[in-house]
């Protein structure tokens, strides 16, 4: 186990590096010039060579690449994460004020996907291809169909005009008043926790069925036990190994999915900075906050591979 | 197995026309043994086409100009001579609607043709040649399917900049791993059999075996995957427009349509935000299941990979 745990932190740790090299081959060398995206092209071609000069010198982009990469990991690991160019905000104190609310829809939404998914799951395995099944499958791939940013509009216009209730716009902590937070917050999380729980609904049933088949479960049946005894018991334990994996890689999908919800419900959360980056075309916000997001995902692709191979020995010694 | 049946039915079908079949009846007798082995996929195929169909012919069928703006018409509900109503500058939303299939759907095919082909050909030279190249592309592969798609789309659509090549750019970028894993697995197991150790044997050069032997057997797997990833990079199309790294506005599309709705007023009309919505999951989950369809009829082993 400790070789394996070894083993994965320094696949991770390369994993960080390699992606930070990814993050900026994307946002700083790739053509297309960041002058133009924080001015427009309007207000590019209005700049006159000198002041462009200076620009460039003063956000450090006329030093070598290399170099600017350096600079870059340099200020990373001294926790500074640079300054949006349109707010007076630092990254690092918006993800403070922001993240935890996204962590927050992460996790809700989470534990959404599993309460929806697993038992809809063993509906559908217990009887393949009944009406329940059949159904099951269809919701399922219809969730799979909706964009969640659309699905989140249609829950924010329907409140309105139904109940004439619009979630409270400020951030609050869950701390300070838990029943504010907690309708900032159950919007996105439930968008998001159907969109995985139709994943974790096909992964579980096909997962079961193929569990259902081996022979420890006749031998379970043959003993005489209850049905419901052997899936509960017996079959379910195993079949939700690859749920755990599925949902492990999910949880990084959802932060990524949080962007246009977040923006459609006009949640206070970093999925909302990011949305509004994108759309402002900031640069030095979206390369540290889409490495910071990377980073989040190296982890927890690593904390799901400690999981599974916890659970399962097949994995830590196969 | 299946391609037999279908080889049988094509065999009939000669004997009893007494000549070979042209290739039109062909491609005929082929979607009627679909339609008969899968119905509902083809239900959703027939659909899939009319929304193709609606995407070619958009100006025909589209009653209004997408672009231009009545003034006396703004924000105006659904009507008799605006069926899905108005946008705030007086835009016919049904003709907005029908001409966003245009950008969905070149976007789409664009980007998952573009990355899925480089995936399969990446994936082709991983699984043939194997070793250091391999195991090499196969962490580079797992990098970039560590990111998800839509964060990794987002950068590079906002790197490069707004325009329709970008987003199939950056939607194709998503998609190559897909297409490595998926073709690599089955040329994996291609290889090991004897007809390509025969030919190695016979001496044909690695690249006749690749183009004669392998690629062919590769095509069934790509179709598959292509039709079912069509969903999912309209999904990312739609989302990129949303949050405003699309195709640049006044070109209607959903995702910018949606976003638009949102600067309609402090509450965004019903109708504006309804119909692009609807539009993108018809078209979503046309193209999923009939990819599901297409899967169980060509190849259902590939059920757990693509």
């Amino acid at each position: 186990m400790h070789s394996y745990i070894l083993r994965r932190l320094a696949f991770g740790a390369i994993a960080v590096v390699g992606v930070s090299i990814v993050v900026f081959v994307v946002l700083r060398i790739l053509p297309g010039d960041p002058l133009i995206a924080i001015f427009g092209p309007e207000g590019f071609t209005r700049l006159s060579d000198a002041e462009r000069a200076r620009y460039m010198a003063d956000l450090g982009l006329s030093d070598p690449l290399p170099v600017q990469y350096l600079h870059w990991v340099q200020d990373i690991v001294r926790g500074n994460l640079g300054h949006s160019f349109f707010r007076s905000e630092s990254v690092a104190e918006m993800v403070a004020r922001r993240g935890p609310l996204t962590a927050e829809i992460a996790l809700i939404s989470v534990v959404l996907s599993w309460l929806v998914g697993i038992p809809v799951a063993v509906i559908s395995a217990l009887r393949p291809n009944s009406l329940g099944d059949n159904v099951a499958r269809f919701l399922s791939i219809l969730f799979l169909a909706v964009p969640g940013f659309w699905l989140g509009m249609l829950i924010v216009l329907g409140l309105l005009f139904v109940f004439g209730y619009r979630a409270p716009l400020a951030s609050v902590s869950f701390i300070d008043d838990p029943w504010a937070n907690l309708q900032i917050v159950i919007g996105p999380a439930i968008v998001l926790g159907l969109g995985q729980a139709a994943y974790i609904a096909r992964m579980a049933r096909s997962s079961l069925l193929e569990v259902i088949r081996e022979d420890y479960i006749r031998t379970a049946r043959a003993k005489g036990l209850n049905r419901r005894v052997v899936v509960a018991l017996h079959a379910l334990p195993n079949a939700l190994l690859p749920v755990i994996t599925l949902s492990g890689v999910l949880l990084g999908f959802v932060l990524a999915g949080s962007i246009p919800v977040e923006r459609a419900f006009g949640t206070p959360g970093l999925g909302y900075t990011m949305a509004l980056a994108v759309s402002e075309r900031d640069v030095f916000v979206m390369q540290n906050l889409v490495f910071l997001y990377a980073v989040v995902f190296v982890v927890l692709n690593i904390a799901v591979d400690l999981v599974s191979a916890w659970l399962d020995p097949r994995i830590r010694y196969g | 197995m299946s391609t037999t049946v279908h080889d049988t039915a094509l065999a009939q079908a000669q004997a009893a026309s007494g000549a070979p079949p042209s290739p039109l009846r062909r491609i005929a007798g082929g979607l009627r043994w679909f339609a008969r082995r899968s119905p509902m996929s083809a239900f959703w195929g027939v659909i899939a086409a009319a929304i193709l169909t609606m995407a070619i012919a958009a100006p025909a069928i589209a009653p209004y100009d997408p672009l231009k703006s009545d003034f006396r018409a703004m924000t105006k509900p659904p009507s008799e001579r605006h069926y899905f109503g108005s946008d705030q500058i007086g835009r016919d939303t049904l003709s907005r609607v029908i001409h966003g299939s245009r950008a969905s759907l070149t976007v789409a095919v664009g980007a998952v043709v573009l990355g899925t082909t480089l995936g399969a050909f990446w994936g082709l030279a991983c699984g043939y040649f194997g070793g250091r190249f391999d195991i090499i592309s196969q962490r580079i592969i797992e990098f970039m399917q560590s990111f998800p798609d839509l964060i990794l789309a987002m950068a590079i659509a906002m790197a490069l900049g707004a325009g329709m090549g970008t987003v199939i750019v950056a939607i194709a970028i998503t998609r190559i791993p897909f297409g490595g894993r998926v073709i690599r697995a089955v040329v994996l197991s291609l290889k090991e059999l004897a007809y390509v150790e025969a030919a190695r044997g016979l001496g044909a050069s690695h690249l006749r075996i690749m183009a004669q032997h392998i690629l062919p057997q590769c095509v069934a797997p790509y179709l598959i995957l292509a039709t079912t990833h069509l969903g999912v990079a309209i999904i990312i199309e739609a989302s990129l427009g949303f949050l405003g790294v699309g195709i640049p506005p006044p070109t209607p599309t959903w995702g910018n349509m949606l976003a638009d709705s949102l600067n309609a007023g402090l509450v965004p009309p019903w109708w504006l935000v309804l119909f692009p919505g609807a539009a993108i999951t018809l078209t979503v989950l046309a193209f999923n299941l009939l990819g599901d369809g297409i899967r169980d009829v060509l190849d259902p082993r590939l059920r757990g990979a693509v």
